[in-house]
């Protein structure tokens, strides 16, 4: 890997005012959120990691491009743009804005999936998981078991296991089948990508199969900069080219623009096919809007197309991942366990390690990410037992090997310094981990139920 | 002083490209003969829709520049959630990308198959939404809401005499909510009086059955019962539309209207328990509760918008401009539905052009030519926008034939309408020409919006 300093290839030209607090503040604040950091107000908070999504500082091209929307019901000239670029950039042929990335996941899931079918997938993602199960399928996990593994240090941990996938096909038939969702830099892995090769080799099973492939995009920048840097025969290819030849291995794609695409709003389903783009337009009308804007205002549209532009520059995914690993290489160096190798988009504290003595029952993670708050004002997220959520079957919890606090950098926002304040940070809470207590649900939500469960502390020392 | 002046003065523009007539016949024809198929610069003046198309003002803009983008608990939030609850008074405030979100929502909550919900009319997206859940959308108006002459202050009133009968009927196991549109935007944009909101709420009470208010235009509505109802002439227009509110268990709402908005929408209600129902599909539809799929920046620029639609100098500007139009061509002799109503001007497509059938279109047939005329985009609201039965799949003619001009707000001056009226003269002259339409290819739901149609 290039050892090319990652300095940002953008000045800061409008800045967000952050307010100050004590940790008296964020002790009230978090027991007032129910030990949820989704539940804190975000002025409340000091440096928020608690995604990457749709909290990127857009360029002045962008908003530019926000002066520039054409609010038209029908046929907004920033439609066609937006229709172009994804082309070009992402060698789709149709596409259909939506509000965000859930709402193409509805549109598509409602379309392809009949009751009773089984949906590959390396490795779930909460919401789109649960669009799958509303439309009557079950999600299977394909991934590599590298992936589950926090220690282990293959450079391609979004991989495919064909042996998982063949498996498959011969319990349940090609037949029940309806596509494969492959996720480019897998999230709950740790933003792990998947390599050419194996995305070479899952295109070739589908076509086996007859099964059509459809592509989680949201980080796919990302995913072409460890393709460049660590498979053989891609460093001298563009980010560019690279995330061209990605898109065009498979069939169609779900896109949360809020991500790579550096938009604050936005996101859209694409497609080859044109009559599964015909179906996208009838249903994209019910539940988002007309098939040229989807839920989008017209400057979001034209935002995005810029963003789509601006997301494939070598020096910038060079800077955005540089932060990432910076961040990552800290915490290592101080000790800190995290998941390997750095991904792209976030580093994940791994929990377990860090809090031996707490049950998972008892939400590690949870717990940490409330640690972490009181102690800095840093938000971060639960990714472990709580986001898991429960067997729609068994109704028992489901129990991940990884249960990781998530802390994601919003792309274009920090600076080094917020960094290092984040690694003296996590290496406070270390220290103090002794005093930190497991959890126990105050309140449940049936689904996605880590956005707004509420828990409280569980005394050691008490019946628990 | 008898004009009409524009309470603000423009402070940006956008350029419009021109057409020619030649031209305008072949972009007509490439996109099917449906407006909603034409990419909106071949369009002179857009008059598709006041949704989403309104021009924002500066404090909106600066708004936006102030919108905090954290995924959760952003300020931008609080301020929205804030300003919502001051004019319209329920508990529970959930964000949604836009209405029919919130309609989607609210439905797929309380609707299942067999049930009835009662409306003075439903409109597009509201009536597929109900239907969508597998219920009746019933539509109720009063008598006078048919008379296309007639000159009734309220031509939006439901009918409460039926609306009893259908609540006598099927009663609250049936019903599982009552709904009224204001303005009722199907019957030609025409108010509801308090009068009527309050015995509707007691007719819902009487029998247990929750009352919700469809609010997009909830404005222009307040701002006609004080000009309109005896009693009101002294009342502030934001303690109308809290009046309003006051007597419903909740409403949903289009930002994309009455609120000046480019995007946005939310739903109310004052029912905690069904509040927590409704976020739990918003997370999986919309987004997180504090942001509902909306960006920051649009939560404070409807949080600005709410507060700026309630000037009153702003609303008589907007109904005395509307009015405009419709007196005008009153005044031509051409069909048009009178009063004026609040956001658009509705011709009569019917009468406009009686040798055309209804199954033929006569409201299509109007919108192709006044856009090959002039270049003016408009939208039918007749047959083809309700005439089909998405569940028998047997089409009969819709209540009425119309062409409904909707006027964005703020955007056009009074040039711009009386080019319209040009045109609309023009197409007057040549009517005996016209020819009826039919469809080629069309879904079965909200099929207008992507049929295609060629010419008979």
């Amino acid at each position: 890997m290039t050892t090319r300093n990652w300095a940002e290839p953008y000045k800061i030209k409008m800045v967000e005012l952050i307010k100050m607090t004590s940790r008296e503040d964020r002790l009230n604040a978090i027991q007032e959120a129910g030990y949820n950091t989704f539940l804190l107000r975000s002025e409340d908070v000091y440096i928020d990691l608690l995604t990457d999504s749709g909290v990127g500082a857009m360029s002045d091209r962008q908003w530019a491009g926000i002066m520039m929307g054409d609010e038209a019901y029908a046929g907004s000239r920033n439609f066609y743009r937006l229709r172009d670029t994804v082309e070009e950039y992402y060698s789709y042929k149709y596409t259909v804005p939506c509000h965000q990335g859930r709402g193409a996941e509805n549109i598509l899931s409602q379309i392809l999936i009949s009751p009773g079918d089984y949906v590959p997938g390396n490795m779930y993602f909460t919401t789109t998981r649960l669009h799958q199960e509303l439309a009557g399928a079950t999600f299977v996990d394909v991934i590599i078991d590298e992936a589950h593994d926090a220690d282990s240090e293959h450079p391609f941990k979004g991989n495919v296991d064909f042996d998982k996938l063949d498996a498959l096909v011969d319990e349940v038939g090609a037949d029940k089948i309806p596509y494969v969702c492959i996720a480019t830099c897998v999230n709950m892995a740790g933003g792990q990508p998947i390599s050419m090769a194996n995305l070479k080799q899952t295109r070739a099973w589908c076509d086996k199969h007859d099964i059509m492939l459809v592509h989680d995009m949201t980080r796919v920048a990302e995913n072409a900069h460890f393709i460049q840097q660590r498979e053989e025969g891609y460093l001298d290819k563009s980010i560019k080219e690279i995330v061209y030849e990605i898109c065009s291995l498979t069939d169609a794609a779900t896109m949360s623009s809020k991500k790579d695409a550096m938009v604050n709003i936005g996101g859209f389903l694409a497609m080859n096919d044109a009559k599964f783009y015909e179906k996208a337009c009838g249903l994209v009308v019910v539940y988002e809007g007309l098939h040229t804007y989807g839920g989008m205002a017209g400057r979001d549209m034209e935002a995005l197309a810029i963003g789509i532009t601006e997301s494939v520059q070598d020096e910038h995914i060079h800077a955005r991942v540089g932060q990432v690993q910076y961040l990552g290489r800290r915490l290592r160096e101080a000790g800190i366990p995290i998941v390997n190798p750095i991904g792209g988009h976030a580093v994940f504290l791994n929990a377990t390690k860090m809090l031996p003595d707490i049950p998972q029952e008892h939400f590690p993670a949870q717990a940490l990410s409330a640690a972490l708050y009181v102690e800095s004002g840093v938000r971060s997220m639960e990714r472990g037992i709580v986001s898991a959520g429960r067997d729609k079957a068994t109704g028992e919890n489901r129990k991940p090997n990884l249960e990781l606090v998530r802390l994601t950098i919003p792309r274009r926002v920090y600076t080094q310094a917020h960094m290092d304040v984040t690694v003296g940070a996590v290496e406070e809470v270390m220290e103090r981990r002794d005093e930190i207590k497991g959890l126990r649900f105050s309140y449940e939500p049936e689904v996605l139920r880590f956005f707004q469960a509420r828990f409280e502390q569980i005394d050691p020392k008490g019946d628990s | 002083m008898k004009t009409i002046i524009e309470p603000f003065r423009i402070k940006m523009v956008e350029p419009i490209k021109l057409t020619t007539r030649d031209e305008r016949e072949q972009l007509i024809e490439n996109a099917h003969f449906n407006p909603f198929l034409l990419a909106a610069e071949d369009v002179i003046i857009d008059l598709l829709t006041d949704s989403g198309t309104s021009a924002m003002s500066a404090e909106a803009w600066a708004a936006m520049m102030r919108g905090d983008e954290s995924y959760a608990g952003a300020r931008s939030w609080y301020r929205f959630r804030d300003t919502v609850k001051d004019i319209f008074g329920f508990e529970q405030v959930i964000p949604t990308h836009q209405g029919r979100a919130a309609e989607h929502i609210l439905f797929g909550v309380m609707v299942q198959p067999g049930f009835i919900v009662p409306n003075n009319t439903h409109f597009d997206t509201t009536r597929a939404n109900v239907e969508y859940s597998g219920g009746e959308a019933l539509d109720l108006p009063c008598a006078e809401a048919g008379d296309i002459d007639s000159d009734y202050p309220f031509k939006g009133n439901m009918d409460i005499a039926a609306l009893e009968k259908v609540v006598a009927e099927h009663g609250p196991e049936k019903i599982p909510l009552i709904m009224v549109t204001i303005t009722n935007n199907s019957g030609g944009g025409q108010p509801v009086s308090m009068a009527n909101i309050r015995e509707i709420s007691r007719v819902a009470k009487a029998a247990g059955i929750p009352f919700y208010i469809d609010a997009c235009r909830f404005a222009e509505n307040s701002q006609f019962i004080k000009r309109r109802e005896p009693g009101f002439e002294n009342t502030a227009t934001i303690d109308i539309a809290r009046e309003i509110f006051s007597y419903a268990d909740g409403c949903t709402m289009s930002a994309k209207k009455d609120a000046f908005a480019n995007i946005g929408g939310f739903l109310c209600t004052n029912d905690a328990e069904l509040a927590h129902r409704e976020r739990n599909i918003l997370i999986l539809t919309e987004g997180f509760p504090t942001y509902g799929g909306l960006a920051g920046r649009d939560l404070d620029a409807i949080a600005v918008g709410l507060c700026e639609i309630l000037d009153e100098n702003y609303l008589n500007y907007r109904l005395d401009s509307t009015r405009y139009v419709v007196d005008r061509l009153l005044k031509a002799g051409i069909p048009v539905v009178a009063p004026a109503g609040g956001h658009a001007v509705y011709l009569d497509a019917a009468r406009f052009l009686p040798h055309i059938d209804a199954l033929q279109y006569p409201g299509q047939a109007l919108a192709i030519e006044l856009y090959i005329e002039g270049g003016i985009r408009g939208v039918e609201i007749g047959t083809v926008m309700f005439g089909l039965d998405p569940h028998t799949g047997e089409e009969k003619p819709a209540r009425l034939e119309l062409l409904r001009l909707a006027i964005p707000r703020r955007v056009y001056t009074q040039s711009h309408m009386d080019y319209v009226l040009e045109a609309i003269g023009q197409v007057w002259e040549r009517r005996n020409d016209v020819r009826g339409m039919r469809i080629v290819e069309a879904p079965k739901f909200l099929r207008h919006f992507t049929a295609k149609f060629e010419r008979i």
